[in-house]
This record gives structure tokens, C-alpha cells and sequence, in this order.
């Protein structure tokens, strides 16, 4: 079993992290640039190491700072969080070769899925569908004028190396296809090095729903229930839940069998996520995998009772998963509702200093926080602007939802702009509490709030 | 007369997008700074020429630092 885990990263996840640990008995090393030398959870760890100035690509994103902190502390393994180096290849191999375990999938998986085309040949020649488009990239813009004549517009062009909401170009007519092609492939080499792209049939309206899945090294897998995160905002997810007001008991079932030939086809070990889109008629496809822990997992957590990140960490000691599927018990509904540090109405970011903080009370049955918030605390403009994470359970989503709106409701922080009032609009809406949800819901809403009233958008902030 | 363009929002600065010596009118984007992954413009508010850059790609800049001094 893993010893001593380094927590590479910041904010909610590390005390979530070390939680898990205090439960594994395994101490925890954490890490800091300036800008977060005062976080309240850094004095929890055993251990802990200034990685450098504020500016991320010389912090969190510094692999050799890490790989320093790795020797200095002696840690036998290391726990990347999400975001920053969480499927970064380099830096996992990087801890392998110090001597660590890499709490996640093989580095040769991380570079391999780096490409979205791999993704797409690998669940092709599984039998997973996949959306309509191009399995290889393109090298030319003919290419792309060739599936548009057979496909029709409206298309996607997409880098095979992007991410993050970037490298993403719909394309409505003809005329357009050349630029995008251009503008495209100037992004990719820029920002990811990398101008090679492919392309897409756009699907309309559709919904994400993704799969939890957990795999040990001995080819178990198992999948953890569906998450619905279709409100978002600039690929930004605002509100998941579990199960989805959509999923059919067959369709999940189709989803799981998708879900565990991939992974499985991959090698894959650790905790991971297949994403799908749903169309507007019920069709599902395949659209990436997330070779991580998950910002959203609590939700999972609720529903089935599982710690997903202490399963990480015994799946990465060489431990057997402990559970077959059809010991999983999926009870009633969990919802989460992200809180950023954010202008409500505008959605500009809000960082600056905390200066009250009132949490609703919590209750492991029912309602749980995990935040980097506290009273006196700094949130810093380097970063996410994710603050916290509230995570509610109903036996039915009607309660569930009212749960979630009562804790927002009591979540009071101050000196700061957050999205609360955002999160409270969603929850009070009639098509959410219709679930009838789609990735243009945010946009949709805030239209339909704007042409209804001259008032303030968000009267309760 | 001397016009110091300074930062509206706390961030790093993703880039500067004119040089010393360029003409910019009232309204046009200098630089762009990333607060909390957004990039967000710097505007220019007078019209003039671009005298002195004061800052670069990765600076932290806090609500009111100095980035550019335009003669206007």
C-alpha cells in the first residue's frame, strides 16, 4: 500500500485528497506556489513545499519543481488532481522514473489519448459508436468539402490535439470551411503545437452524459452510473447530477457495455470517464475519455456509496477493485452545483479576498462541501475560479434539487462575487425541473430571462 | 502629454498586441490578461502612440498596474 502520497496540485481537491488518505492511513505531502502560500489546508499535510511564483507554468505546471519535491519529501507515490498535470504524459512518466506510483492510467495511455483520433479509431474497432465524421485526420480542406457534400452543414472541424473548450470550429455553409480550416490549424500550432485536425457532423441540442468507471490491473471493470452535465457554460460545467432524467435502465446498460470494452481495449487501470453526446432522437456517440479523477465525482460518490478516490489509491498500490457491478447499489439522486468566482450576471471572474464565509450545515446522509474557502482566505486571478463543489442526495431528484437549493440558499460568502445566484436561477427554472436539458441551456436561459423583464438578471443576488 | 494604460483586472498578461511606435485610437486593445482562464482586453482610452511597453508575457499584474504609456 501506497506510504506517502504527494498531492500535486490546488485548492478543493488537496483536502479532499488528504481526506481520503487521513481514512488509508497514508501521509500526505502538498504543494504551493506564492499566490497560495496561506491556504488553510496546506497545514493539515505532513509535509509541504513552496514550488515557485504565482504564474502556473512555474508552479503547478512545473515538472521539474515537482520531481524535486518528489526526491526532497520521499513520497512513494503521487496524486495529480485534475487539470494542471493530471494527464500530462511527461510528468507521469517523470514520476516513474523517480520511483513513484502514478495514481492514474500508464503514461503510454495518457500520450495515446492525447489524440482525439486515436480515441475515435480505438472506440470505432470496438464496436462504440462514435459522432459522424472523419476517423483519420485530414490533409487537406477537400477532405472536409467531401464529407460536407455527403454529410450536409452544419460541421465541426476539431483539432485532433485540443482541449479545453479550444481548438473547436462549427461550420454552418461552404463559405466558411476555408477559414475555419486556417484559423484552426493556426490555434493548434500555437496553443497545442500540434495543427492537425478532423472533422464532425454538428449534432443539435445535444446532451453530455458521461460513464464513471473504475478498472484494477487484473481486467476488472466496473462502471459507476451516468452523469448528466449538460449545464455548462463555454464547456464549463455548472450542474451534474445522477442518475440522468433521461437514461433508460437499457440504455445505461449500453453505456456500461461501451464504457468497459473501451477501457478495457485501452489497458486502462484507475478511475476514468467516457463522455457521450446524446442527439436530440435518443442516439448515443462516443466523444472522449477523461484519464482522470473528475471535478464532478462526489456525485458519483453519493449515489453509490463508493469513495472513488480511495479506490485510486488502492487500485494504483496493485490492489483488486473489491466490487463486482453487480454488487453496486445505486440509491435515489445526487446533484452538484459548482460555485466560481464569478459575476453573476456578467460571468466576468471575481477574484480578491474572502471576508465572511457562512456554510450551511452539512450532513454526510445528505449535503457535502468541498471547498477551498475560508473566511480571511485569498482567491487568487492565477487559477480555475472553481471555489466549491455542493453536493446534495434525495431518494428522488425532486429532493435532491430542493436540498441543493436550500444549502445555496445558506451558503453565504462575502468580499467576493460567486454564481450562487446563478446555480439558484438553474434549480428554479422550469425546464430544468422538467429535465428538459441540453448543452445550450445556460445560453437559452439567460435570453428567455433577459426578454422577460428589464430588471436586474439575477434578482437575488 | 503622457496617457499610462493600466490593468483593470488582477492576472498575468497573455500577451501585448502593439509595439512601441503604433498609432492606437480610442477603444483598441493593447494587451489581454488572463484572470482565472479568461482572457480579457486591456483597452486603450485615449487615441495616441504607443511611447513605452512596460510589461510582458507571464508579468502578474494587480488592478491598476502599468502596462503601456502612450503619447497622446
Amino acid at each position: 500500500m501506497i506510504k506517502k502520497l504527494l498531492i500535486a496540485n490546488r485548492g478543493e481537491i488537496v483536502p479532499r485528497v488528504m481526506r481520503a488518505c487521513r481514512d488509508l492511513d497514508i501521509k500526505t505531502v502538498t504543494v504551493y506556489s506564492d499566490a497560495d502560500k496561506d491556504m488553510f489546508y496546506l497545514q493539515e499535510a505532513d509535509e509541504t513545499y513552496n514550488i515557485g511564483p504565482a504564474n502556473p507554468i512555474k508552479s503547478y505546471l512545473n515538472i521539474e519543481a515537482l520531481v524535486e519535491v518528489i526526491k526532497t519529501s520521499g513520497v512513494d507515490a503521487v496524486h495529480p488532481g485534475y487539470g494542471f498535470l493530471s494527464e500530462n504524459a511527461s510528468f507521469a512518466g517523470a514520476v516513474a522514473v523517480n520511483g513513484a506510483v502514478w495514481v492514474g492510467p500508464a503514461p503510454a495511455i495518457l500520450k495515446a489519448i492525447d489524440s482525439k483520433c486515436y480515441c475515435r479509431k480505438i472506440a470505432n474497432d470496438a464496436g462504440v459508436p462514435v459522432v459522424p465524421g472523419t476517423i483519420d485526420k485530414i490533409n487537406d480542406v477537400a477532405e472536409i468539402y467531401r464529407f460536407a457534400s455527403e454529410h450536409g452543414y452544419p460541421i465541426v472541424l476539431k483539432l485532433d490535439k485540443g482541449g479545453g473548450g479550444k481548438g473547436i470550429e462549427l461550420v454552418e455553409e461552404e463559405a466558411q470551411v476555408k477559414d475555419a480550416y486556417e484559423r484552426l490549424a493556426r490555434i493548434g500550432k500555437i496553443s497545442f503545437g500540434h495543427p492537425e485536425c478532423y472533422v464532425e457532423k454538428e449534432i443539435r441540442k445535444p446532451r453530455h452524459i458521461e460513464i464513471q468507471f473504475l478498472t484494477d490491473q487484473f481486467g476488472n471493470c466496473i462502471c459507476l452510473g451516468e452523469r448528466e452535465c449538460s449545464i455548462q457554460r463555454r464547456y464549463q460545467k455548472i450542474i451534474e447530477e445522477s442518475p440522468s432524467p433521461v437514461v433508460s435502465e437499457a440504455e445505461r446498460a449500453v453505456l456500461f457495455d461501451y464504457t468497459s470494452r473501451l477501457a478495457l481495449a485501452m489497458g486502462y487501470r484507475g478511475a476514468g470517464t467516457m463522455e457521450y453526446l446524446r442527439s436530440e432522437d435518443g442516439k448515443f456517440y462516443f466523444m472522449e475519455i477523461n484519464a482522470r479523477l473528475q471535478v464532478e465525482h462526489p456525485v458519483t460518490e453519493f449515489l453509490t456509496g463508493i469513495d472513488i478516490v480511495k479506490k485510486q489509491l488502492t487500485i494504483a498500490s496493485g490492489e483488486r477493485l473489491g466490487i463486482t457491478q453487480e454488487e453496486i447499489d445505486f440509491r435515489g439522486h445526487a446533484i452538484e452545483a459548482r460555485v466560481y468566482a464569478e459575476d453573476p450576471v456578467t460571468f466576468h471572474p471575481s477574484p480578491g479576498t474572502i471576508t465572511k464565509v457562512d456554510f450551511p450545515v452539512t450532513d454526510s446522509n445528505f449535503l457535502r462541501i468541498d471547498h477551498a474557502v475560508e473566511e480571511g482566505g485569498k482567491v487568487p486571478p492565477y487559477y480555475d475560479p472553481l471555489l466549491a463543489k455542493v453536493i446534495a442526495w434525495g431518494p428522488d431528484r425532486p429532493e435532491a434539487v430542493e436540498r441543493l437549493k436550500n444549502a445555496l440558499s445558506d451558503f453565504d460568502i462575502e468580499g467576493i462575487k460567486t454564481t450562487i445566484p446563478v446555480n439558484l436561477l438553474i434549480l428554479s427554472s422550469s425546464d430544468f425541473i422538467a429535465g428538459c436539458l441540453d448543452t445550450g441551456f445556460i445560453e437559452a436561459l439567460y435570453l428567455k430571462d433577459k426578454e422577460a423583464s428589464v430588471k436586474p438578471l439575477w434578482p437575488c443576488m | 502629454m503622457e496617457v499610462t494604460i493600466k490593468a483593470h483586472m488582477p492576472g498575468l498578461v497573455a500577451r501585448v498586441v502593439v509595439n512601441e511606435g503604433d498609432r492606437v485610437e480610442a477603444g483598441q486593445e493593447v494587451a489581454v490578461i488572463n484572470c482565472m482562464k479568461n482572457e480579457l482586453s486591456v483597452l486603450s482610452e485615449s487615441k495616441g502612440i504607443v511611447k513605452k511597453i512596460l510589461v510582458q508575457e507571464w508579468d502578474e499584474m494587480e488592478v491598476g498596474s502599468p502596462m503601456v504609456i502612450l503619447e497622446a
